[in-house]
């Protein structure tokens, strides 16, 4: 019966089947759309990782998922998705930007000296027990990511496969706990 | 967590939804609030007491038509907006009516001018005007802010600036109807002004009241709480 409708109206088929709360033509349509979006978002972003380009997809069926009342069955499912898709990745490229901004590429330095100036900031911050203290009161995920990632010495792609946070979620808690743990040591 | 998981989490999380009505339909529903919160508020504040008269002056008419229709078409778009894969042309649709309005208000100070001369443009302080225009405008403000998001926060700044235009057009078609201030010039600086000073303050506001951060999270908390 199925194969009477092209691609187009299945999609819509599902969708509308999928509002009025039916969750195995939901998770149909999700997983025959994610390839399409996996393969769009890889055309328009060919400098990204695979694992970049999966959080977008991710992103992109959160979105879909949480907007998903907007679909009207009266019209086209594809000119909707690929809006939602769009959107997404202008904004993730926005937050890119933002986050980069902010950031400071350092090359490695081989060899620091103890009458560095750089050294002495350090120095405030090695005290184990103040440091261990303050990786204990952390949010739960952050100290998760700070354990796997800084303790543990762990790649983003390991965290997350252990974890099962995305990368995306990895690197915003390793950076907010980064940030409390600064403040907390630095304030004493 | 892998794309197969969240697909099954997300299935799982699969409740029925009511799809939104289409944005006239929405537009038609927040106007039939608005007017009614503006019918209150006018009342309140005492009509004043030559409306009568004014209803029949051609220039109060259009002017208060594009007030009224600047409000309601702001407010369509403001719900196109919110559509994924919805014509972005739609979003011009209100600066048809604005254009009417700041036109008509523009020509009403060319006349005063040939008129009365440079008397005619006198400009004196109104500073009941931004503060009424938010009263009136602030329950259809609070209305259109909800309904708006309920839909995706494709454009959060410009949904912002036509949900405010929305509210502030109709707070200033409201205002008209109890505060006697019908001098051209006044109208357009402290009036339209404040119709702008709105707009400008709500775009601003666009991305704390509509962001995708905020609405993925939500469904992100509940797959990971579900896992």
């Amino acid at each position: 019966m199925q194969k009477q409708f092209p691609v187009e109206q299945r999609f819509a088929v599902l969708m509308k089947a999928a509002q009025a709360g039916d969750t195995s033509a939901y998770v149909q349509l999700l997983e025959e759309i994610t390839p399409r979006l996996r393969q769009a978002i890889r055309r328009q972003r060919m400098f990204l990782d695979p694992s970049d380009i999966e959080d977008l997809v991710q992103d992109v069926l959160l979105s879909l998922h949480a907007v998903r009342a907007t679909y009207d069955p009266e019209r086209p499912f594809m000119p909707w998705l690929f809006a939602i898709m769009k959107n997404r990745m202008a904004d993730s490229a926005r937050r890119q930007i933002r986050v980069s901004a902010h950031e400071l590429q350092v090359d490695d330095l081989a060899v620091t000296f103890s009458d560095n100036p750089e050294n002495i900031d350090e120095e405030a911050y090695r005290d184990p027990e103040a440091l261990r203290l303050a990786i204990d009161r952390l949010p739960q995920a952050q100290r998760q990511a700070i354990d796997m990632l800084k303790l543990r010495e762990l790649s983003l792609k390991e965290a997350s496969a252990v974890s099962g946070m995305s990368i995306g979620a990895l690197k915003v808690s390793v950076h907010r706990a980064m940030a409390t743990l600064r403040k907390v040591l630095k304030d004493g | 967590m892998d794309t197969n998981t969240l697909i099954r989490q997300l299935g799982a999380e699969g409740e029925p939804v009511r799809p939104l009505a289409r944005p006239w339909a929405r537009t038609v529903a927040w106007l039939a609030f608005g007017a009614v919160y503006v019918a209150a508020v006018v009342i309140m504040m005492t009509p004043r007491s030559d409306l009568l008269l004014k209803v029949s002056e051609s220039r109060y008419l259009v002017e208060q038509c594009a007030a009224l229709l600047t409000g309601i078409a702001a407010a369509g778009a403001a719900f196109a907006s919110v559509i994924p894969g919805m014509n972005r042309r739609l979003l011009l649709v209100p600066l048809v009516p604005l254009a009417v309005w700041v036109g008509s208000l523009g020509q009403g100070c060319l006349l005063d001018w040939v008129q009365f001369g440079a008397g005619g443009l006198s400009l004196q302080p109104d500073w009941l005007c931004f503060p009424a225009i938010a009263l009136v405008g602030a329950g259809p403000a609070v209305t259109i802010a909800w309904m708006i998001r309920r839909g995706a926060p494709l454009s959060p700044h410009l949904t912002a600036a036509l949900g405010g235009l929305a509210a502030a057009g109709l707070g200033n078609f409201g205002l008209r109807l109890f505060h006697p201030q019908d001098a051209s010039l006044m109208v357009l600086v402290w009036q339209f002004g404040s119709v702008f000073i709105l707009s400008i303050l709500a775009a601003l506001s666009g991305r704390y009241v509509l962001n995708w951060q905020s609405v993925t999270n939500r469904v992100r908390a509940r797959a990971v709480v579900g896992r």
